[in-house]
């Protein structure tokens, strides 16, 4: 029982590695402009489809190396047309327009590519089992939590020393100061948009190929995101990378006792975070206010 | 004077939208327009979107191609007939509302659907209501033509004991007698896996199993339970999407070396969806493309590939089933009225055009499950055509695998 609890934390480590990717994405759109972007989810999907449509001519690795630009290029379209006008308005504006558009992009790739999933392929050396002990620890989800890691860290790096990075953390406390000093916040707010696209189009090619291609796929990975947002705290990325963890790790261990429950128990978990810390794990009071 | 900003939106505009969105909920559906002046109208739920869209899907291009061959022969009682698709969204809720709205506003003389069991189940208790005859195309779980069942309700594609029961024997023969469930926690999910026990009970084995949640997107913490638990058989009762993540996860980790995999249904669509690698394990086919002398299915076959571009699936044959039988019954008896279809249907073999596998299938009268042959095989890579993906090693007929009518819990109360 020892060996399967510890088992499960790790897989569950490795799972909340994959929500940290996704939740970080969504954490800096909703910390700099207030979007609660309901079409992350969607553009994941995006993210792997044009994966998907490039893999035949520049193989797994090129697709993986231009598709999150690329869907970061659509998202700072979607951006410009869609977002922006809503700026400064209740968020629930955005939600509902976020909401709408993930319906539509749902029903776009469906249009596009039919309904049935897609079979992607990874690179056979990555889909190998560690050993027959660590069976769950494949090439292909080291290499995955590898990418996770360099992108976390490529982020905190350019949030802690670059001028865009300062720009985008100071603005996250106060835009009006931000722009009252002459910065330009709406260039700022598109480049923090597709920053936070372009980890959601990585999310996607890198879903893609471990759990296939689908229109729908998105939708499954959008919730323990927002989940881990909250249970980190609103306002935080360090929170948000704990709380993309924790719910993996929360999720892994119930699969133990009460398999039934390992999605409920997000839930449960972000209940009684909001129930004993309303601000999150290290989210800051009233950052939504 | 109140300064009116460029982008702003009141309250009242807010409500009026929510209105019109609401609104839009019973618009009218899509329908597929015939010839001649009044129709006859057939609604057709099934989940266009979520995780069963792809199946969903299949039975509407199959049923649409039923349509057309209907109205290019005459129709139903000389008027043609229309085909009103409702999408359920893969949910209960939705399915009934839509369900309702076909058979209140629409007028509609017949329902078919849905994929999703949960949903099929909720559609009957409807139609049972307003007496409207109702053909489930492609809800599996057991109670649909079981304890459930209604003179309403007849069903084309296979129970789950169906399933379970011609496969079981194989999987505990080839690969033994313990076995763990992999399971989609809704009521498909629970009747397979009771049915699946149920014979293993039988036969002295053992069995354990999680419940997963539909739409799970990852399947790791489910498949290190199963390892732990080292079985024989990895019984793999997920669907759509579902059934493709876990089974690809299955692969990457290797398991396919130390269990054997199958279960009921792994279909073409989802065979399709998953890599070579993971195109493995022994399952049942509900219909199968390839049937080498079985009159018609070739010109099934060609009609869909045409529409599609691809082979005939299951699921194209569930739809393609409903609307015809609809047609057939309701040509042979003259008439719309539901209760005197019913009983017409009851004991109703399907023509070979329709029928499209050995034998000449009929709706069992005790039940209104249409005994068709369940296509025992194996999944496996291409070889030659691109969707010879699956090879049939053991058909079994209807009536073998369903068992005796009594065992179904079936009693049905007609009206009076």
């Amino acid at each position: 029982m020892t060996l399967l609890l510890l088992f499960n934390i790790t897989n569950g480590l490795i799972v909340g590695a994959f929500y940290v990717l996704m939740a970080l994405g969504l954490s800096l759109i909703l910390n700099l402009s207030n979007v609660i972007n309901f079409a992350h989810g969607g553009f994941l999907v995006i993210g792997g489809y044009i994966a998907y449509a490039l893999t035949p001519y520049v193989g797994f690795w090129g697709a993986l190396l231009l598709a999150p630009p690329l869907t970061a290029i659509i998202g700072l379209a979607v951006e410009r047309v869609l977002i922006r006008p809503l700026y400064g308005r209740d968020p629930l504006y955005s939600l509902l327009l976020t909401f709408g558009l993930a319906f539509m992009i749902e029903d776009g790739t469906r249009f596009i590519f039919g309904p049935q999933g897609k079979p992607v392929a990874i690179p056979p050396f990555l889909a190998q089992p560690l050993s027959n002990d660590l069976f769950f620890i494949t090439g292909y989800r080291l290499f995955m939590v590898a990418v996770v890691f360099i992108a976390v860290a490529l982020l905190f790096i350019l949030l802690r020393y670059s001028r865009l990075g300062v720009r985008i953390r100071a603005g996250t406390l106060d835009l009006e100061t931000v722009a009252a000093l002459g910065i330009n916040v709406r260039m700022l707010r598109s480049l923090n948009f597709a920053v936070g696209i372009f980890l959601a189009g990585l999310s996607g090619v890198l879903a893609a190929g471990q759990l296939g291609l689908e229109p729908t796929m998105g939708t499954g990975l959008l919730m323990p995101s927002f989940i881990a947002i909250i249970v980190g705290g609103i306002g935080s990325l360090a929170g948000t990378l704990m709380g993309g963890l924790l719910i993996g790790v929360a999720s892994g261990v119930t699969a133990v006792f009460f398999p039934a429950a390992s999605e409920a128990v997000i839930y449960v978990l972000m209940a009684v975070i909001l129930l004993t810390r309303p601000r999150g794990l290290f989210g800051e009071e009233g950052m939504m206010s | 004077m109140a300064i009116q900003r460029p982008w702003s939106v009141d309250r009242r505009t807010i409500l009026q939208s929510g209105a019109a969105i609401a609104a839009a909920q019973f618009t009218s559906p899509y329908i597929i327009k015939a010839r001649g002046e009044t129709p006859i109208r057939i609604g057709l739920v099934d989940p266009l979107t979520g995780v069963y869209a792809a199946i969903a899907q299949s039975e509407v291009v199959g049923a649409k191609y039923a349509l057309e061959q209907i109205n290019n022969k005459g129709g139903v009682l000389g008027r043609p007939i229309e085909l009103l698709i409702e999408d359920s969204a893969n949910d209960v809720g939705t399915g009934v509302q839509k369900t309702r709205k076909l058979i209140e506003r629409d007028q509609v003389s017949f329902i078919v659907g849905d994929v999703n069991s949960g949903i099929a189940i909720a559609m009957a208790q409807v139609t049972s209501e307003k007496k409207v005859l109702h053909i489930v195309s492609g809800g599996h779980t057991d109670p649909i033509t079981g304890t459930g069942c209604s003179w309403n309700v007849f069903r084309i594609c296979n129970s789950t004991t169906m399933d379970s029961a011609a496969i079981a024997s194989t999987l505990i023969e080839k690969f033994g007698k313990k076995w763990y469930f992999l399971t989609p926690d809704y009521a498909y999910g629970h009747s397979v896996q009771a049915g699946f026990e149920k014979i293993l009970k039988a036969s002295g084995g053992s069995s354990s199993g999680s419940l997963v949640p539909l739409g799970t997107p990852d399947y790791s913490s489910y498949l290190i339970q199963a390892k732990a638990y080292n079985p024989q058989v990895l019984i793999n009762v997920m669907g759509g999407g579902d059934q493709v993540a876990s089974l690809k996860q299955f692969v990457q980790f290797g398991l396919d070396k130390q269990m054997a995999v199958g279960g009921a249904l792994f279909e073409l669509e989802s065979i399709r969806s998953v890599p070579d690698n993971a195109r493995i394990g022994w399952w049942t086919m509900e219909w199968w493309w390839d049937q080498p002398g079985v009159p018609h299915v070739t010109e099934f076959n060609a009609a869909m590939k045409k529409i599609t571009g691809s082979s005939a699936t299951a699921r194209n044959w569930f739809g393609f089933a409903s609307v015809q039988t609809l047609a057939l019954i309701a040509n042979q008896e003259k008439t719309l009225d539901a209760p005197k279809l019913a009983h017409a249907l009851a004991g109703f073999k399907l023509p070979p055009e329709v029928a499209l596998q050995p034998g000449a299938p009929e709706f069992r009268a005790g039940d209104h499950e249409l005994m068709s042959t369940v296509f025992v095989g194996e999944a496996h890579p291409p070889q030659g055509d691109p969707d010879n993906m699956f090879t049939v090693r053991n058909p079994v007929p209807g009536e073998k695998a369903a068992g005796p009518v009594e065992a179904t819990g079936c009693k049905i109360q007609w009206p009076a």
